[in-house]
């Protein structure tokens, strides 16, 4: 090995080192960072990577739909949109037997329609649908379980935070990734109503039909979600804005539409900004560390030699697909979504396009895969986020839960890896 | 030996690269007897393109392919250069360029030494509608190439709408802008040429690069190296360095009539109006550059000179 | 006295988060407007391009210094959570030193950056204004970070326990 290969593999050691105390992993990758191009280029240059990469990280035009998303999100859940998407499927299909957990999936798909991010509709939906299907009497570890497999839909159908930074470290569209995400999605919706159906049938209570007048009632609750969403995504679809231009719209509308039904006051606008403004920078730590660890990498050209041992294996594409996969699975067990896009696509993209995999289906496999990391044991982001609202339920029980969630994730990717024209038919249509 | 990182933002695959840069390389590699090697870091890997001056000043790259337009304000005499209708070919012009800017470097780029400067061939306007006359643009919505196009855009009523150049195929497919100014065979590297039908058939303007090395790295070199880096630092090879890129770029003007695009030459009296058009941004050239101490109508009245000189004036 | 320093930092907290909000806030209306008043009129506000993107940056910068205070950074806690609550806050207090560390030398060299926007007259795409002092905003967020994340080691020293969420009223 040469130098350079020792300071990467000391480089990783020190990630990893850091990761383990609990330093923000978007700060311990930019002092790898910094620390790693100093050992190779010199003290001055690195430092001075400070002083020029994180203000044209924080300053990108190209990122600026990811706070707008955040706060379109935050916005509509502090205007009871949530809470008027789950009335509707409670409204409609409450009258099944296990009808409420299926209120949950389906709220989850809509609240993921204008909310960018899986925590966020995780969190929404803890403090909405839980204590109903508490009530109703529904096993702790299936409404659990179902909320935190529903809110993985927050980052696969549109709008996507996750799918905005894998289209910007790829330089693809994010408009045709976007669209990309939507078909396999309503499939999860899907699938997960039937693992609900299939998994728990025994336990399943039974439904308290609701009126008819009810349930259009309930409907005219969600036209703000819908407006939103055929605003938005149709306007993407249908190529009259840009992905950024919409963010700003969303945004924007949602704050309007709140104001205007008397929803949201300056104190909860003011609330919401905030909120939002600490989840974007949450992830925006990690963008810069992730910048300042890139140039690292660079000068020790690890991605070029990852992708010379992964191709000189001579596995052909698809086990070479389906071990970066099992990594990315392995890896999420333990490491945040944002940060395992981030750290890890810029050195497999190379070689998983290389190999001539279309790079807008990888996008959404790989959103499946991470998906897959928000809900797995030990460290499952969903998981943490509806024990940290519900805190008297044990992680055991959540985990158990989510069991069978996962189990539909890996069909559903499989499927996914068989069929790619799922996602790639519908970006397909737009011109 | 040294080795020295040479940073920029476009593809690897790309022409300034493959008939650039890489033969540039070998040549320093062969005259040095392999004591210089020049690492390639290409597609902004070592940071993002309008931070490649910096990058060089700095010394996060030894080498630096900078475009001074990308940094509205900083480089005002550079800007000159990317004013329309100046420059008629890439080759002569990248000689004029070289040779006219050494001259102000010290003064405009004192952080850096500079090795070399060169313009890409002359590009123009491709758009979703035809643009004839400079008043066409009033109204419109225009990706600028470069600063100075920029406030040239505004000057005529446009609007600026700012994006990369991977960008550009989505903001003119979404209607966000409805012309861009490129080279030519740019707008069929990028994918442009389904959306932009319409050309105007003239050669516009051009953008300037200047090769900018970190002063420390430089003058740290042993005086066998530096000479041999000097000799590579010439008007010569910033010709050769403009030259394959430009055979590129100039093929994609075949391959828009080739693909039955609308290629509109203006009128001579259109022209006129097109070269009446630039007085305005002119002046504000004239005033930024007087701003800094240095004389605009000598800088101007040099660069009209050495461009006649190699044969690459736009008359 | 520790008190009144531990009220004065609170509100010092609220009122680093209102001047990010503020800013999150303009980004949104400007760029929802420039979009509007492009695709209406083939105006968009000048150099909104420019102004929301540097705005964003100070948003995001001030937004840092408020995490500085509360935390709320993505942390991978699988480890040290199995520990001993002792060893727990020490490895918390290691790690906010690491975070202050990166914190400091980030303010030093955004001092470089916004001293070279002002000595370059780097400026924006339309109206040619000078960006510096929004790039110096930016570098004030990063030493407001510095001042915040130092508040939260010194409580975290101290014993204090997590920073009371602050009621939005
Ligand atoms: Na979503
Ligand atoms: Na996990």
């Amino acid at each position: 090995m040469s130098p350079a290969d020792w300071i990467a593999v000391i480089g990783f050691l020190a990630l990893f080192g850091m990761l383990v105390i609990r330093v923000p992993v978007g700060i311990a990758m930019a002092l790898v960072g910094v620390g790693g191009f100093a050992a190779v280029v010199g003290w001055r240059p690195a430092l001075n990577q400070l002083a020029i990469s994180p203000v044209r990280t924080i300053t990108d035009y190209n990122l600026s739909l990811i706070p707008l998303f955040v706060l379109m999100g935050v916005l509509a859940t502090n205007s009871g949109m949530s809470r008027e998407l789950f009335r509707a499927g409670q409204a409609w299909l409450g009258g099944l037997r296990g009808g409420l957990a299926f209120a949950t999936i389906s709220a989850c798909g809509g609240f993921a329609a204008i909310s960018g991010s899986s925590v966020a509709t995780a969190a929404t939906m803890t403090k909405v649908a839980l204590p109903e299907m508490r009530r109703a009497g529904y096993p702790e570890a299936l409404s659990t379980g179902v909320i935190a497999g529903g809110g993985t839909l927050g980052i696969l159908i549109p709008p996507s935070v996750v799918l905005a930074i894998y289209a910007y470290l790829t330089e693809q569209d994010v408009g045709q990734l976007f669209m990309a995400g939507l078909v396999p999605g309503l499939l999860a919706v899907a699938m997960y109503m039937l693992c609900v159906r299939f998994a728990w049938r025994r336990d399943l209570p039974a439904g308290t039909p609701a009126p008819w007048s009810e349930r259009f009632a309930a409907l005219q609750g969600v036209w703000a979600v819908g407006l939103l969403f055929v605003a938005i995504i149709g306007s993407i679809y249908f190529g009259v804005v840009t992905p950024t231009e919409a963010a700003a719209a969303g945004a924007f509308l949602t704050g309007v539409i709140g104001v205007i039904r008397g929803r949201l006051n300056l104190r909860l606008i003011r609330a919401s900004l905030v909120e939002a403004l600490r989840t974007s920078v949450a992830i925006y730590t990690i963008l810069i560390g992730a910048m300042l660890f890139g140039y690292f990498l660079a000068v020790t050209q690890t991605p070029q030699k990852v992708t010379a041992f992964l191709t000189g294996l001579g596995l052909g594409p698809y086990p070479t697909l389906l071990l970066i996969l099992a990594i990315f699975v392995i890896l999420g067990c333990i490491l945040d979504a944002m940060a395992m896009i981030i750290l890890l696509v810029p050195i497999v993209y190379p070689v998983v396009t290389g190999l001539g995999f279309d790079p807008i289906w990888f996008g959404v496999v790989v959103v499946m895969t991470v998906e897959l990391g928000m809900i797995s044991p030990p460290v499952g982001m969903n998981v943490f986020v509806i024990k940290s609202i519900a805190r008297e339920t044990s992680l055991m029980t959540i985990y158990r839960g989510v069991l069978p969630f996962v189990v539909t994730d890996l069909v559903r990717l499989g499927l996914l890896i068989l069929l790619p024209a799922l996602a790639l038919w519908l970006p397909g249509q737009m011109r | 030996d040294v080795t020295l990182r040479l940073a920029h933002w476009v593809p690897a695959q790309h022409a300034v690269q493959i008939t650039g840069f890489e033969p540039w390389a070998e040549s320093i590699r062969e005259a040095s007897e392999g004591r210089i090697t020049i690492e390639i870091y290409p597609a902004q890997q070592l940071g993002a393109a309008a931070d490649h001056f910096d990058m060089a000043r700095d010394g996060i790259a030894d080498i630096a392919y900078v475009n001074p337009g990308y940094q509205p304000g900083r480089f005002p005499i550079a800007g000159l250069a990317e004013v329309p209708l100046n420059f008629a070919n890439a080759t002569g012009g990248s000689r004029a360029f070289d040779e006219w800017y050494r001259a102000y470097v010290e003064a405009e780029m004192p952080d850096i030494h500079m090795c070399l400067g060169f313009v890409h061939d002359p590009g123009t306007l491709h758009s979703t509608r035809p643009i004839r006359v400079p008043g066409d643009l009033s109204g419109l919505n225009v990706r600028p190439a470069q600063a100075t196009v920029g406030r040239y855009v505004s000057l005529l009523g446009g609007a600026n709408v700012q994006a990369s150049a991977p960008d550009s195929r989505e903001i003119l497919a979404r209607g966000a802008a409805d012309a861009t100014f490129f080279p030519w065979d740019s707008i069929f590297l990028f994918g442009i040429d389904s959306v932009t039908k319409n050309h105007l058939d003239l050669p516009l303007y051009v953008t300037s690069f200047v090769m900018a090395m970190n002063r420390a790295s430089y003058d740290g070199l042993s005086p066998e190296d530096r000479q041999v880096m000097d000799d590579h630092c010439t008007t010569d090879w910033a010709e050769r360095m403009a030259e394959g890129w430009a055979v590129q770029e100039a093929s994609g003007r075949d391959k828009a009539i080739e693909a039955g695009h609308e290629l509109y030459a203006p009128t001579e009296q259109e022209t006129a109006e097109w070269r009446a058009s630039i007085a305005p941004l002119m002046e504000a050239w004239s005033a930024d550059v007087a701003a800094t101490g240095a004389d605009p109508e000598a800088i101007h009245t040099r660069l009209i000179e050495l461009l006649r000189e190699n044969g690459a004036l736009n008359e | 006295m520790l008190a009144r320093i531990e009220t004065l930092l609170l509100r010092v907290s609220r009122g680093v988060d209102v001047i990010a909000g503020i800013c999150l806030a303009v980004v949104t209306v400007v760029m929802f407007t420039s979009a509007v008043g492009r695709y209406a009129f083939a105006a968009p506000i000048p150099d909104g391009f420019d102004l929301a993107r540097l705005l964003l940056g100070v948003a995001i910068m001030w937004g840092f210094a408020s995490l500085g205070l509360r935390g709320g950074h993505i942390e991978v806690d699988l480890f040290t959570t199995a520990m001993r609550p002792s060893w727990q806050r020490f490895f918390e207090a290691l790690a906010t030193l690491i975070v202050l560390g990166f914190t400091i030398l980030l303010a030093w060299k955004l001092n470089d950056r916004a001293l070279s926007a002002w000595r370059s007259n780097e400026a924006t795409y339309d109206l040619r204004l000078p960006v510096w002092p929004l790039i110096g905003l930016i570098w004030l967020g990063a030493v407001a970070a510095c001042i915040t994340t130092a508040a939260r080691l010194i409580r975290l020293i101290r014993g204090g326990g997590p920073i009371p969420e602050d009621d939005p009223a």
